[in-house]
């Protein structure tokens, strides 16, 4: 029973709170292939029907050419637009198409059926692609591991539905007629799409409708990278077959199937089947119950060979014996093996490949290379119509199948040149430490890699030999006992120390007497041995007891605790804490402190007492107890130390650990004047590590405080925030107001830099405050993109923050600036950007810019510094008092004496320095 | 004479090089940590065989700088002696001794390092500007 729940939990793991959006997203898929499995078998027989077989090769080089550059005009557009916004506008525009195509369709125009196939052809890359972006958006990386299953069945079905309807209608409605249904099932996918909108935690907000990477690389890049790697060469080379024989058998299957149904409706109705029904669910059973056994039992080279194999035996029977059911066979065998073990053999072989570079290259091949494959095949069509056949109208599927059979040899060879090559990059990867298996996509580890891990463990390099040791450990599947067998006699102490490490993770207790002789030697494996004995000794707590009493694995042992709090109030006895509590010895206060928090007993008065310890460890120590028990009688003592250098960090943590419920005190406390600042600049830092609306809502108040470090490490936080937890609330209107506030203090500063420009002569008051005025100005800036990019998608803000912060530290650059401005301009706001962009464009004339759109007028250099002494800002006044002075602005003497009567200490003694020089 | 104040102590920070990348506030930071001393003429500022505790800024005055009892230098108003000491405790070769009464500003190495475990942009700065001198010494 327990068997069976595992089985159904590894395939059907949805949990709560995620069965409606689970369930929506499946039924999106389920609408938007039913509708595609409806357009698929209409538009194909259409054409055949109405042309002969021969112009099926220029329907395909025209998908490849016109398709290709719609969908890349579209990827173009998509990366800027937002995806609800994008579906929204696709939905619509799908619909409206159809009707016209199905109000067209009645006239009978030849052309009109080209324009209907390249539109079915786009149709599938836009929506169905959307729908995964979707999915991406909606789900995290964690989640979709789980739930992709369900949403790749919920297209499966919504395939075969598609394929079902369509066969069953024709017996009643003429092919035409069926396109109206295909509408309703765009229009049912954009209502599910809704619901999966409205729930709670999904946020669409950011998210474009192409991901950056399908827009952002270089033709020229891409085919450099790929003449300087034979990984690369040899992946180009596979897919580019395999598109070319895609085309091929799709050509010997089509003109059999013409030529053995003559109407439309039964065209259409077997191609319906054919691909809606019978080809989805052998896919699905290949993917779902075969791939995962092949790969992990032939490895990527065996993998990638399958399809071309299959192929060929397919072919062979149609050489042997022509027909429909033989060259269906080669069409079913060729499109199943594609989407199954084909996809995941690529999948893995890209796995080496650096992330940039792997992003990059699928794009390329996305937009690229699948249409020049298919393109290909098209021409060698079209020269096999030429050259090789009697009767083009008529071909002999056996003539195509002889040049199937020919690039499929080459594809074999290739497929082998594959395994090879694959195997060198994962070995030079692993030796560069690169490689990561927790990032892939493929949940299967293939049996190549896994031999290539098992001889990286036994590496001499120590480094090296742990990381495959690590990356074992993450290979699903694998049986890890024999090689920690092996490890744990390394001279290395650092392999020693993976091995009691992974032992413990996965619960093996076979190297219970190698950690018992580990311990004593007192090696960095040290640590990993205490810890892997009192997971699984059977005498852990007699163990326990001896190491507890010695300061080399004292540590070790509370450390190896920290998950077992109730095995931790057995074993560590209030006698035993009280006495070491008493100790003269500062490790054993120490470890009281952490077992005070490991206990989870409330004893505040001793926990307090070791706050005032001398010894930073034991303070450090009481930090982490507070921390784990989230005293509130410790939270100031915790607080305060965020003051000292050497406990900043530790202190933090702790208060990490408190949670959502103390950013309120933690709030008071920013916003308190009398709570000293180096103890308020380390309050964001707390709370960006606490996800929690609560912690936003705190920093959103601190955005405006006069103190100009404050407002910076507020939002430093909150663009933290936005990061880790997107799902929070962060464009509130104090947001708007203050970027406008820096908006207008730029300009402000802007204005008051001017008539001091020319000040260059260095070491003096003047020069000093225009520097000052300068920094300002970089903050400022630095403020507003900070600002921006709480509204706004974060990364491309800041691109564009780069881009502008260029044109004034005098390193322009023109492309990205360019870029910056398009798209400040298209997602910005309208009474936003009427200030905003004038930065970016406008940078010789912001003095005007400032007077004319936010009434900042320019000032002469008396007015500019009267304005800064009586400014918020103490450095500042100190600045413009000084320059007063040294430039014999004897006007200004009375805002000088304010300042030296009212200013902090520091400002009041360089405004009396002033005064006298004035005299 | 009057001590310098704060704004005057930055302008004196200004000409030193370790602290060339940074901005008018942290020099402020670190101009509250300096200290003016004087000397009358005549008195030993550096001694050959004596580790330095730290770095001063001639505001007034001058300091002659010989080695092995030959002049080299003398230091005026804004130059920087020791300026490295910050970061080595080993003694300079040379022998720093007043020309006539001087005031010079003193950092100390102590506070110093107090103020960048606290100020990490500071640090940050200071470093840059260490790591661009390896680097042209190492392109020179």
């Amino acid at each position: 029973m327990r068997h069976l729940r595992n089985l159904w939990r590894s395939v059907f793991d949805v949990r709560e709170g995620e069965y409606i959006r689970t369930s929506f997203m499946a039924l999106y898929l389920f609408f938007v292939l039913f509708a595609y499995y409806i357009l698929k078998p209409v538009s194909r027989a259409l054409f055949l029907t109405k042309f002969d077989i021969d112009r099926l090769p220029y329907l395909y080089i025209l998908i490849a050419c016109g398709g290709g550059l719609l969908a890349y005009l579209y990827t173009k557009v998509a990366v800027r637009a937002s995806l609800t916004v994008a579906l929204t506008w696709t939905t619509v525009l799908s619909i409206l198409c159809l009707i016209a195509i199905w109000w067209m369709l009645q006239f009978r125009f030849p052309w009109m059926l080209y324009v209907f196939n390249v539109w079915v052809s786009l149709f599938s890359i836009v929506l169905v692609s959307q729908g995964w972006l979707i999915a991406a958006n909606v789900f995290t990386a964690r989640e979709a591991k789980r739930v992709y299953g369900i949403l790749g069945l919920g297209a499966v079905v919504g395939a075969a539905f598609g394929g079902t309807f369509t066969s069953w209608m024709t017996r009643h409605v003429e092919p035409r007629g069926i396109l109206l249904a295909s509408a309703g099932m765009v229009g049912m996918s954009y209502l599910a799409f809704l619901v999966v909108l409205r729930q709670k935690g999904v946020r669409l907000t950011g998210a474009k409708a192409a991901e950056a990477e399908d827009a952002e690389f270089e033709f020229a890049d891409i085919v450099k990278a790929i003449g300087a790697n034979r990984h690369l060469q040899v992946i180009m080379g596979i897919i580019t077959l395999t598109f070319i024989v895609d085309v091929l058998v799709e050509f010997q299957f089509s003109a059999m199937a013409k030529a053995s149904y003559t109407t439309e409706a039964a065209l259409t109705a077997f191609l319906g089947s054919f691909y809606g029904i019978y080809l989805n669910l052998v896919t699905f059973v290949l993917q779902f119950f075969l791939t995962t056994f092949v790969v992990s039992r032939f490895g990527v080279g065996g993998t990638l060979q399958i399809m071309p194999v299959a192929i060929s035996i397919t072919s062979l029977m149609t050489i042997f014996s022509p027909s429909l059911l033989s060259t269906a066979a080669v069409r079913l065998t060729e499109a199943a093996t594609r989407y199954s073990f084909n996809k995941t053999g690529m999948e893995l072989l890209y796995l080496p490949l650096p992330m940039e570079l792997k992003n990059r290259t699928k794009a390329f091949v996305d937009i690229f290379v699948d249409r020049f494959g298919r393109g290909l095949g098209a021409v060698v069509l079209l020269l096999f119509a030429q050259y090789v056949v009697s009767d083009p109208k008529r071909p002999d599927p056996r003539q195509v199948s002889y040049i199937v059979l020919g690039f499929v040899v080459i594809w074999i060879l290739l497929s082998v040149n594959a395994s090879r090559e694959y195997s060198r990059t994962v070995r030079k990867r692993l030796e560069s430490r690169r490689l990561n298996l927790e990032d892939s996509r493929v949940r299967v580890t293939d049996s190549a890699t896994v031999k290539l891990l098992e001889q990286a463990a036994m590496s001499p390099n120590a480094r090296q030999a742990s990381y495959a040791l690590g990356l074992l450990g993450e290979a699903a599947g694998y049986d890890l006992a024999p090689q920690l067998r092996k490890l744990v006699a390394s001279p290395s102490a650092e392999v020693r120390s993976k091995v009691f490490e992974l032992a413990r993770a996965i619960r093996f207790d076979g190297l219970l007497g190698e950690a018992q002789a580990e311990v004593p030697l007192e090696a960095a494996s040290s640590g990993a041995a205490v810890a892997y004995l009192l997971a699984l000794s059977p005498d852990r707590e007699a163990l326990f007891a001896r190491f507890i009493d010695r300061p080399s694995t004292a540590d070790a042992a509370l450390e190896a605790l920290t998950e077992q709090r109730e095995r931790a109030r057995q074993w560590l006895s209030a006698a035993w804490i009280s006495a070491a509590l008493d100790s003269p010895e500062a490790w054993r206060r120490a470890l009281a402190a952490t077992a005070i928090g490991l206990r989870g007993d409330d004893v505040t008065a001793p926990l307090l007492r070791l706050f005032e310890d001398s010894d930073e460890r034991v303070v450090s120590a009481a930090c982490r107890a507070a921390g784990i028990l989230g005293s509130r009688a410790c939270l100031d003592s915790v607080v305060q130390r965020l003051a000292h250098p050497c406990l900043r960090g530790v202190a933090i943590a702790s208060l990490a650990r408190y949670g959502a419920r103390i950013a309120g005190s933690l709030g008071d406390m920013l916003e308190d004047d009398a709570v000293s600042l180096s103890i308020r600049r380390q309050i964001p830092r707390v709370l960006k590590l606490i996800p929690d609306q609560r912690s936003v809502d705190v920093l959103l108040g601190a955005i405006g405080n006069k103190d100009l470090t404050l407002r910076a490490a507020a939002l430093k936080g909150l663009n933290r925030l936005r990061e880790d937890a997107p799902g929070l609330n962060f464009a509130g209107p104090t947001v708007r107001q203050q970027t406008f506030a820096e908006i207008k203090y730029y300009f402000e500063m802007n204005a008051a830099l001017a008539p001091f420009r020319t000040q260059d002569t260095p070491q003096t008051a003047a020069s000093l405050l225009a520097r000052t005025i300068k920094d300002r100005l970089d903050h400022t800036l630095d403020r507003m993109f900070r600002l921006l990019g709480l509204r706004y998608p974060a990364k491309d803000i800041y691109s564009a923050y780069l881009a502008v912060r260029g044109i004034y530290t005098g390193k322009r650059n023109e492309e990205h600036l360019t870029a910056a401005v398009e798209f400040l301009d298209s997602v910005v706001e309208r009474d936003l950007k009427r200030v905003l962009m004038p930065l970016l464009d406008s940078a010789e004339r912001l003095t005007e810019v400032g007077r004319d759109l936010l009434g900042v007028d320019p000032k002469d250099a008396e007015a500019a510094i009267r304005d800064l002494i009586r400014s918020g800002d103490p450095w500042l006044r100190a600045c413009a008092v000084a320059a007063a002075a040294q430039l014999q602005m004897k006007p200004l003497t009375r805002e000088i004496e304010d300042a030296a009567r009212g200013g902090p200490p520091d400002l009041a003694r360089v405004a009396s320095d002033a005064i006298a020089a004035l005299v | 004479m009057s001590e310098l104040n704060l704004v005057e102590k930055v302008i004196a920070l200004e000409g030193v090089e370790l602290f060339k990348a940074l901005t008018p506030d942290q020099l402020a930071r670190i101009a509250s940590i300096a200290t003016e001393v004087s000397f009358a003429q005549d008195k030993t500022v550096i001694e050959p065989d004596r580790p330095m505790d730290g770095l001063y800024v001639v505001l007034d005055g001058g300091v002659a700088l010989s080695r092995n009892g030959s002049e080299l230098h003398v230091a005026r108003q804004n130059d920087v002696l020791g300026a490295w000491a910050l970061f080595d405790n080993d003694p300079m070769p040379v022998t720093a001794r007043t020309v006539e009464y001087t005031r010079l500003l003193r950092i100390s190495r102590e506070d110093f390092y107090d103020l960048l475990s606290d100020n990490v942009e500071v640090t940050a700065a200071v470093f840059s500007t260490i790591v661009k001198r390896f680097r042209k010494m190492v392109e020179a």
